[in-house]
């Protein structure tokens, strides 16, 4: 009697999972339109989450491999003084670079998104673009940053910014979205009086009145930044 | 007196039944919440992004791990010279890295493969120029120079009462703009950039020249930090 009611509860629990599955492909189907298109569009999904994630390894590997370089070169710097002198000139170029984790004062700047307005249509100004990132780090060099990073992310001499709507891609890296957080070490003062001018980022201070995006500056007297993990290759540069 | 055992048994039995048909209902729950919310969270992380899109994402990214890939290699290849070698390989090693920082960073003359564009216009804006540079560094920019002053992140591009200055010199256009890169890639972002710019009524001229052999002579004088310590 006991096992068949075990039997019993372990088919009822069966022909629960079964309903279950069913009930969710079922909404699932209801709610996707039932085309290829669905399914070409999941894979693309896939494959971008795919992509990202060995992005992520190489990164982490590329973040490995400098630490043992270092570490070889600061071995080798203990048995010469050419090569200490050497080493202290590349770890000069390197912060400069941003291939070092730095801190010192600094500022924060937030952005987020807003939201849209109703009566202008199809426009995305609501959304944070590259363009607003790279406006507010040109102005953060300008004046008096020594160094940035953009959620996490140290930008070097080459680095550059893309992206469509509401997506920022940074040089090697996976797309970022709003909220985005720039840091940058340097002159604090200098750096939070540009920020907070009125006349500075006029695009960004617009789009603050029109679709609430969100833009806060504060001034932080420690800031770190982490040192850049991606390609610095300059393959067609020849310096002779 | 048949029919009390048959009364009761029921009632003893009912809350047995109970826990049974709770559990059969949040199996169900379950199994349908998790179903539909990881169908949910997929499309919540790329939520407005068009297939169009993705494929450019895809692209990029395939771009840019060919390029995290490269690094790797070379760091491999430099860490065993440094394992394999002693003082002298070091120092060989940081000499290379010294002189390729060096050129990363603007401070040295560089030349190589490239493209050369011309824009001629007036009222052109720092933001104008500042799009520019970071256009040419999208597409692979190894380094630019204009109207022969160095360009790299973190020199100034500003608008001043006398326009546009780079680094505090002021930049008059015409502006001739010097890039090294794969010229295949920097031609194809100096075409769209010029057919965009000769759409722009400011804009008087927009050309650009592939060249085998870009020569940049400028150089940016590096600054000591001020508030930055290493970590």
């Amino acid at each position: 009697m006991k096992r068949d009611r075990v039997v019993g509860i372990l088919v009822v629990a069966a022909v629960a999972m079964a309903t279950g599955f069913l009930v969710a492909g079922q909404v699932k189907a209801q709610l996707l339109t039932p085309s290829n298109q669905v399914a070409r569009y999941q894979a693309l999904v896939h494959s971008v989450q795919d992509l990202e994630k060995t992005n992520e390894s190489w990164r982490a590997q590329i973040a490995a491999l400098r630490g043992e370089i270092d570490a070889l070169e600061g071995t080798a710097a203990e048995q010469s003084a050419g090569t200490q002198a050497l080493q202290n000139q590349v770890a000069d170029l390197r912060a400069h670079a941003g291939l070092t984790a730095i801190h010192g004062p600094g500022v924060e700047v937030d952005l987020g998104n807003g939201t849209p307005a109703p009566t202008v249509g199809a426009q995305i100004g609501y959304l944070i673009n590259y363009q607003d990132v790279q406006d507010v780090v040109n102005l953060l060099f300008a004046n008096g940053a020594e160094g940035v990073s953009v959620n996490g992310r140290r930008l070097t001499p080459l680095s550059a910014f893309s992206g469509s709507e509401g997506e920022v891609i940074i040089d090697q890296g996976p797309p970022l979205r709003a909220p985005i957080k720039v840091l940058a070490v340097g002159d604090r003062d200098r750096m939070v009086i540009a920020l907070d001018d009125p006349s500075a980022l006029p695009d960004l201070r617009d789009r603050e009145l029109r679709f609430s995006i969100s833009l806060t500056i504060t001034g932080k007297p420690d800031v770190r930044l982490p040192a850049y993990d991606s390609s610095l290759q300059i393959s067609h540069v020849s310096t002779s | 007196m048949s029919a009390r055992p048959r009364r009761s048994a029921p009632a003893r039995r009912r809350p047995g039944r109970a826990i049974e048909i709770w559990l059969i209902a949040l199996l169900v729950a379950l199994v349908a919440t998790v179903q539909i919310r990881s169908q949910a969270e997929v499309e919540k992380s790329l939520v407005g992004t068009d297939t169009t899109t993705l494929a450019f994402l895809i692209d990029d990214l395939h771009r840019a791990n060919d390029a995290l890939s490269a690094e790797t290699a070379d760091l491999t290849q430099r860490k065993a010279a440094l394992q394999s070698g002693g003082s002298s390989a070091a120092d060989q090693e940081l000499a290379a890295e010294a002189t390729r920082l060096r050129a990363i960073e603007g401070l040295i003359p560089v030349h190589g493969p490239g493209i050369v564009m011309v824009v001629d216009a007036s009222g052109l804006q720092a933001l104008d120029l500042q799009d520019a540079v970071n256009n040419l560094a999208a597409a692979g920019a190894e380094a630019i120079s204009v109207n022969d002053h160095r360009v790299a992140m973190g020199v100034p591009i500003q608008q001043t009462p006398g326009g546009v200055a780079i680094d505090g010199a002021v930049v008059l256009p015409p502006w001739t703009i010097a890039v090294i890169g794969d010229a295949n890639r920097l031609a194809a972002a100096a075409d769209l950039m010029t057919q965009q710019m000769r759409g722009d009524r400011r804009v008087r001229q927009a050309t650009y020249r592939v060249e085998a052999d870009v020569d940049i002579r400028a150089v940016v004088t590096q600054r000591p930090f001020v508030y930055a310590n290493p970590s």
